[in-house]
């Protein structure tokens, strides 16, 4: 097989509710997951049976599947480019900042699944998006952002506000 | 469900609204894994978002006391590679310009718990990228004991630098009630000492409090180097004198020069070399008062040298500078290639840079004495000259401060820095500190070249300045009177 035709050979993946979505071999392959599947399998292998991906339902794998058709032609990404992109702070182009525009639960189980799948730029979008959903709030807006209960006792909170003084704007 | 909601008016729709949206929002730190959860933190930089997010519950708190993230904010920020956070705060004595060896001493186990990894050897070769150049090289300790955590480093380093930038306290002390020159300024570990051209050296701590003056040169001072507790210094009246400071004595008069001593520095605790008018280097031994040798070969005063190992490197005003071997007394090599007179020089062991009054830079392998690179650029004296790892930073007579790559023997920055001479600079991995005559000093960003800050911004001339870590020293002519600024940017204890 050339790798022109490797790279368009059709893979059936299978969530764990039991839908099937096929897509072309390079774009499953933005998974190291897959990609170290499939050369462990044999290219045989792949046009027989689907691949099932059993920690994620067919929402999200779907989700994850647009991605990286968007992203088919990427260039791989480099050990050191990985560092210095980590170095960087929370840059994120339209498209994905676009594609991340979804509820809370939807974008966590993008992250989840990107890191079972092995997907290091998407995993890195997902982390950023909610790196940025973070930053420039208060503490309060942090909880409201995310419905989150404050546990600590009037006390408490005022000692780790103290505590946290110092990072504050002088 | 879609059928029901078109039937809702407004309100409903509202209300509806209202009851939803907090079902649709998720806390990220409770559905997510501690390893993701890391990993989102790991693409924030700014430590004020960190604090805010570790007030807002439990959870949120224990995962943001989790040292990985602190310890990615350290490194973005650069603060892993200071010296003073991996040396101790003990009693160990002042070494400064020892700090290889010094360092070694400190290798205890509790350092292998705290301090970075790779922090040894980096730190290791920063220091012997550091010593002996011009300015005051003394590295610091910290005065507190030992930082555990790297949040309390990152607190610790991220207080000291907003303190650099708008922050620190400042003490100003009248030092003559005229307007004495200073010809030179050390600030180590134990003592900030000021030379001036009345003849007199001042002992301070590091506070800037007087401890005792030396007295015994009859004429001005030109040149002096600290080692520890022993002060070795030199001037008009040609004499060498070597003191204790922790006394006052003089405890040697070393005689043999026959004009003004205009360069002096200490090869190890017992080795003073110092190089003067009378065109000659002498090698003495201070512990004795013995001339172990006299240098001779430059045909003009000898204006600046530095010391490595056993090979001292010289500049003179015979356009030439020399490579010579200590123990063997003789010169190896003489660097020819400035027009003009030679008036600083900085040695790492490997390379030679020296600046001229024919307004360039050059820059030597003092193995083979081969002239490796001509930098141009200041139009006119470079009279102050820093080497440090891979960077080069030189001030003229044109008020300007550059930055040169060694690597690459390219200009990297030009700062207008003054508007008449830069009369003193230094710098370490994140600033440059600059005097100039037109009285000011100014911080600037290494790496970025920006102005930080201006220390001082008024006055009539700015003689020297020295830094450390957590202090800055400037002396300064204002009013007709010679005074001292001791700037300090250490945190305040309750804060730490």
């Amino acid at each position: 097989m050339s790798t022109t035709e490797k790279a368009t050979q059709k893979v059936t993946l299978q969530s764990n509710d039991g839908s099937k979505i096929e897509v072309d071999r390079c774009v499953a392959e933005r998974s190291m997951l897959i990609k170290n599947l499939i050369e462990d399998l044999g290219d045989e292998s792949i046009a027989n049976a689907p691949i099932p991906i059993p920690n994620v339902n067919d929402p999200v794998l779907r989700k994850v599947v647009e991605w990286c058709e968007h992203h088919r032609n990427d260039p791989p990404q480099s050990q050191e480019e990985e560092n210095d992109n980590r170095k960087k702070t929370t840059d994120i182009e339209e498209w994905d900042q676009k594609f991340m525009q979804v509820d809370q639960e939807m974008l966590f189980e993008i992250i989840l699944a990107a890191n079972y799948l092995d997907i290091k730029a998407l995993l890195d979008v997902g982390c950023k998006t909610v790196a940025n959903m973070i930053k420039g709030k208060s503490p309060e807006e942090i909880r409201k952002t995310f419905n989150i209960t404050n546990d600590f006792t009037p006390e408490e909170e005022e000692q780790i506000r103290r505590e946290n003084e110092w990072a504050e704007d002088r | 469900l879609a059928d029901l909601l078109n039937l809702c008016n407004s309100q409903q729709l509202s209300y509806v609204h209202q009851f939803v949206s907090p079902l649709l929002k998720k806390d990220p730190f409770t559905s997510l894994p501690d390893e993701l959860c890391l990993r989102i933190l790991s693409f924030i930089d700014d430590p004020k978002v960190l604090a805010r997010a570790s007030q807002v519950s439990r959870r949120w708190r224990d995962l943001l006391s989790d040292d990985i993230t602190w310890k990615n904010l350290c490194v973005k920020h650069d603060y892993q590679r200071r010296m003073s956070e991996v040396q101790s705060s003990s009693q160990i004595p002042a070494a400064p310009r020892l700090g290889v060896f010094a360092f070694g001493q400190h290798q205890d186990g509790d350092l292998a718990t705290r301090s970075f990894p790779g922090a040894l050897t980096s730190n290791a070769v920063a220091m012997a990228g550091s010593l002996n150049f011009e300015g005051s090289t003394s590295h610091t300790y910290n005065p507190r004991p030992r930082l555990k955590s790297y949040k309390s480093h990152f607190k610790q380093r991220y207080l000291v630098d907003a303190a650099w930038k708008t922050g620190g306290r400042k003490t100003t002390r009248n030092i003559t009630q005229d307007g004495g020159v200073v010809t030179s300024l050390h600030l180590t570990p134990k003592y900030i000492i000021v030379a001036l051209d009345n003849a007199k050296i001042h002992v301070f701590d590091t506070e800037g409090n007087a401890q005792r003056t030396l007295q015994g040169h009859v004429m001005g001072v030109w040149a002096m180097v600290p080692w520890e507790d022993i002060l070795v210094s030199g001037g008009c009246d040609r004499d060498v004198r070597v003191w204790d400071l922790t006394t006052g004595q003089c405890l040697h008069t070393l005689r043999g020069h026959t004009s003004t001593v205009r360069c002096l520095k200490m090869s190890d605790a017992n080795t003073a070399i110092s190089g003067s008018r009378d065109t000659t280097l002498r090698v003495w031994d201070i512990r004795t008062g013995l001339c172990k040798n006299v240098l001779v070969g430059h045909q003009a005063s000898v204006r600046c040298l530095e010391i490595k190992g056993d090979i001292v490197v010289s500049g003179s005003y015979d356009t030439t500078a020399k490579v010579w071997s200590i123990s063997e007394g003789r010169c190896l090599h003489t660097l020819q290639g400035h027009y003009s007179q030679i008036y600083a020089i900085a040695f790492d062991g490997h390379r030679v840079a020296t600046g001229s009054l024919d307004t360039s830079v050059r820059i030597w392998n003092a193995a083979t004495g081969e002239c490796l690179a001509f930098l141009q650029g200041h139009t006119s004296l470079v009279g102050q000259l820093q080497m440090r790892g891979g960077t080069l930073v030189t001030g003229g007579s044109d008020g300007s401060v550059r930055v040169w790559s060694l690597e690459k023997f390219c200009p990297i920055h030009r700062l207008a820095a003054h508007d008449n001479s830069v009369t003193s600079l230094q710098f370490d991995d994140t600033r440059i500190v600059s005097g100039g005559s037109d009285g000011r000093v100014k911080v600037w960003d290494l790496k970025t070249g920006q102005l930080v800050r201006e220390l001082i911004a008024q006055g009539e001339a700015v003689w020297r300045v020295a830094f450390e870590d957590e202090k800055c020293i400037a002396m300064a002519l204002r009013n007709g009177r010679t005074i001292m600024e001791v700037w300090s940017f250490s945190p305040p204890e309750d804060v730490l």
